[in-house]
């Protein structure tokens, strides 16, 4: 993929999901999921450790031909040893620009979040994500300028999201 | 995404109401509009914004 053309986000869940990788979107692609209205220009996903998914995970990235963003423009592959090790990997794949996290906020794994996640059906597809009011959290806690940015959206949406759901329940 | 049998959802009509805004200048119509979106109306929505954006940002507007 060359840059001038964007990320395709569900063509990227469905390879995740081909594989059978253990994983729920995070980030920006989870808060418009879960109906914050924000753009991102990329997916991020949380993956599981275990030493069967970094398999399964690292054939999905090498079928996506995925190579490290790297400012220096080196060729960059990720492998078994980094998806094991590091906590960030910001690729860009045939697909588009794919977040690989292995930790969120405050170092937050896949196991520490799993029972806060939500599943949507996507068409055919059945896609887990993190609920808002953890987005929300992980981005307090990354505490970035660009998570800072959105965060009055973020709290905004989960207060109609909650209002809303409490009217469906009264009536 | 087959854009000719699933248009893009329409977005919020115009409003003179000022609350529509919250204190802190989130337009709460967007926000009412995507929650009235099922999910995967949510997904398509942020790929043909992050589409157009792409084609803004490389100079050209394709025909739809």
């Amino acid at each position: 993929m060359d840059g001038s053309r964007s990320v395709r986000f569900r063509g990227l869940l469905q390879a995740l999901l081909r594989h059978g990788v253990d994983f729920f979107v995070v980030g920006g692609v989870a808060a418009q999921l879960e109906g914050a209205p924000i753009v991102t220009f990329d997916l991020d996903i949380l993956y599981d450790k275990t030493p069967e998914n970094l398999d399964r995970l690292l054939g999905v990235l090498q079928e996506l031909k995925a190579r490290y963003r790297d400012p220096a423009g080196r060729h960059i592959e990720p492998d078994l040893v980094r998806l094991e090790t590091m906590r960030t990997h910001l690729l860009l794949t045939e697909l588009g620009a794919l977040d690989v996290l292995s930790q969120i906020g405050a170092g937050r794994t896949y196991r520490d979040l799993a029972g806060r996640t939500v599943l949507y059906e996507l068409g055919e597809d059945r896609v887990r994500v993190l609920e808002l009011a953890a987005v929300i959290e992980s981005k307090e806690q990354a505490n970035r300028d660009k998570d800072r940015a959105v965060l009055p959206v973020l709290r905004q949406t989960l207060v109609m999201k909650t209002g809303l759901r409490r009217g469906e329940e009264n009536t | 995404m087959d854009r000719s049998t699933k248009p893009t959802p329409r977005p919020p009509k115009p409003t003179s109401d000022l609350s529509a805004e919250s204190p802190d200048g989130v337009d709460l119509t967007l926000i009412q509009w995507t929650l009235s979106l099922t999910p995967l109306e949510r997904l398509e929505l942020l790929q043909d914004w992050v589409d157009g954006l792409a084609e803004l940002r490389n100079g050209r507007v394709s025909e739809r």
